[in-house]
């Protein structure tokens, strides 16, 4: 699998992996996480799990199950470390504890190393018997709700290290903390290349016009992501520049305010034909793909983000991105590089106006946008740091290694 | 043909980064933070700056800092004319960062705050340094190579070798001249200004140096054949 990355990703990290690959021959690598589906720590298992196993580790990947309540508390948990007002009790701590004591007939601890994902499993550190323990915390962790760090961070001390996205979401625990961001698959199907009638299949579904230039964004209808700042935007612009708007977002009928935040959006579109809201339903990555391919410039004028990975995504396909300035954003776009920083739906329109006259300009930067992912932000780099963590930290934490 | 030259050995380096837990939501926790914070950390914040390769802005991550998130564009000029590699060591470069900044704040001793969220974060980090699986036995290997190596390969020979072996030394010039015996090419390499440049832009002087070199070297066996 790995020689599929080859010409893709970087050398380096190929040999590297190769390297480590060698090094931990045959050894056991534990992924434990709460889901085998859906989200993005489970997407990109399913991607590492066979590229670890192809370089010669037992790369294995368990679930905890749990049942409502205990995901309810999971969920408050994850809320509350974004920051969101929680309410928590004793009894829900020890329910959390106790879950994951349950879980321990099913699960095989035995292994070299086990990067545990998220707070679910976090108290599994608590039956260690063997190996390095790294938590693994994909969750925005800088400004947290109350006490729920220090509710955690008892049982993060006893880990041997913990891997944060940013440096933002890391928490002083007094252990090593490592700072990886994440990553995309350049093979997956939201990303592999597509032929052109595929893309056309696509802009035919939904009725887009290839020969106009197409503003994009992809992303949940969530007030964070702004979809009316983008269509605010696309209107300034629209006085100046013919160009069409996409909105693809799924259709979120499980959450309440999605739907509310989708109606907003639609009732402020009106009835402009240039305007199109795309409804995916789950499982449309190469809809999404084609999509992005097709664009001539992608958005993510957030708000407030997370890691925002559908920047990187668009950045791999040779897209400048207009992007806002919070969360994992500014770490993918290098302002006026690979796209542009924008806090404003002034700011992005300014930012549209500017590619739409420049052709060469959005080639240059999709250009730069997609060799700064190959750098930085692909499957391949990920998994080469996690695996670079287990031998810094089985080889005593020092500065530099030569191996 | 038996070679008995030492070939070039391309390696280069990944850089991990690790969280020191210590952030700074002003130029003046900034300034204090400077003064505790690990040699590793300074490091990373100054020299490896030149690892990411895509900017010439700003030359390190405080000027970086200072001039996007604090918007203090003076301090930010006079931060980013800091050429890390004028020092010998960590302690001194320490030194003149406190200086630069003590100087600015004794002139306007209240500046802005960073907004929530632009906080700056103090790293340092875990290097794992490796062979990148190319060598070369002579001039022509060695540029086809310098062409095709990863820019982190770039990084490790050109600029980390300077802290490295010290005295405005690389690896590259240090091969040319000690296992080629050319020492007006290895002068030339080392003449290439280093703070001026990103990794592509030192690629192209070094492709550039190293082809002229080949070609002069061709010239010459051109005219010893005739």
């Amino acid at each position: 699998m790995i020689d599929r990355y080859q010409n893709i990703a970087p050398k380096g990290d190929l040999i590297l992996l190769n390297k480590l690959g060698e090094h931990f021959r045959d050894r056991s690598f534990l992924h434990i996480n709460s889901t085998k589906e859906g989200g993005g720590v489970a997407e990109i298992l399913q991607r590492m799990i066979p590229l670890m196993a192809d370089i010669g580790i037992d790369a294995r990947w368990d679930v905890i199950n749990g049942d409502d309540k205990f995901f309810d508390i999971t969920k408050r948990i994850h809320n509350a470390i974004q920051g969101n007002p929680q309410k928590f009790t004793k009894s829900m701590w020890d329910y959390h504890f106790d879950v994951n004591k349950r879980n321990l007939s099913d699960l095989a601890l035995e292994a070299d190393a086990y990067l545990i994902h998220d707070p679910q499993p976090l108290p599994l550190i608590e039956f260690r018997e063997n190996g390095t323990w790294i938590w693994r915390c994909h969750i925005d962790a800088s400004n947290p709700y109350g006490d729920v760090c220090d509710q955690l961070i008892r049982y993060c001390k006893k880990y041997d290290s913990a891997i944060f996205s940013m440096p933002s979401f890391a928490r002083a625990m007094g252990i090593s903390e490592f700072i990886i961001p994440p990553s995309i698959d350049p093979l997956s199907e939201k990303n592999r290349e597509l032929s052109a009638d595929e893309i056309q299949g696509t802009m035919d579904k939904f009725n887009l016009d290839p020969e106009r230039p197409m503003i994009l964004q992809v992303s949940r209808f969530d007030r964070f992501k702004d979809p009316i700042g983008v269509i605010q935007a696309y209107r300034l612009v629209k006085k100046y520049n013919d160009c069409v708007l996409v909105l693809a977002g799924s259709p979120a009928s499980d959450d309440p305010e999605g739907a509310e935040v989708l109606n907003e959006v639609k009732e402020f579109a009106s009835d402009d034909p240039d305007i199109h809201i795309l409804l995916l339903p789950p499982f449309s990555d190469k809809d999404i793909n084609a999509l992005q391919r097709a664009a001539t410039i992608v958005m993510q004028k957030s708000l407030k983000e997370g890691f925002g990975l559908t920047v990187s995504e668009a950045m791999w396909k040779g897209k400048p991105v207009i992007g806002g300035a919070t969360g994992g954003i500014p770490l993918q776009i290098v302002h006026r590089y690979t796209g542009f920083l924008v806090r404003t739906a002034e700011g992005a329109a300014f930012r549209i106006r500017q590619f739409l006259n420049n052709p060469v300009m959005i080639e240059r930067m999709g250009e730069q946008g997609r060799e700064y992912v190959r750098n930085n932000f692909l499957l391949t780099r990920q998994t080469r740091d996690y695996l670079s963590v287990w031998y810094t930290i089985e080889n005593g934490d020092r500065p530099m290694f030569n191996i | 043909m038996a070679n008995t030259v030492k070939p070039f050995q391309f390696r280069q380096c990944i850089n991990i980064p690790k969280s020191t837990g210590y952030k700074a939501n002003s130029l003046k926790q900034l300034r204090d933070l400077i003064n505790l914070v690990s040699d590793e950390s300074i490091y990373h914040h100054t020299y490896q700056y030149f690892l990411k390769g895509n900017l010439l802005e700003y030359t390190s991550d405080f000027a970086q800092w200072v001039g996007e998130s604090l918007e203090d564009r003076a301090l930010s000029e006079q931060l980013s004319n800091i050429d890390p590699y004028e020092y010998g060591n960590i302690s001194a470069l320490r030194k003149v960062l406190i200086n630069v900044i003590d100087s600015y704040l004794k002139n306007f001793p209240e500046p802005r705050d960073a907004l929530p969220g632009s906080e700056f974060y103090f790293l340092d980090t875990s290097a794992i340094i490796f062979n990148s699986g190319v060598a070369a036995r002579n001039l022509a290997e060695f540029l086809i190579a310098i062409q095709h190596v990863d820019p982190a390969s770039i990084y490790f020979h050109f600029f980390e070798a300077r802290s490295r072996l010290g005295q405005s030394v690389d690896d590259f010039s240090k091969w040319v001249e000690e296992v080629l015996g050319k020492d007006d090419l290895a002068e030339k390499i080392r003449a290439i200004d280093l703070f001026m440049h990103n990794i592509d832009g030192i690629r192209e002087h070094l492709e550039e140096l190293i082809t002229e070199e080949v070609k002069k070297d061709m010239d010459s066996i051109g005219q010893a054949e005739q």
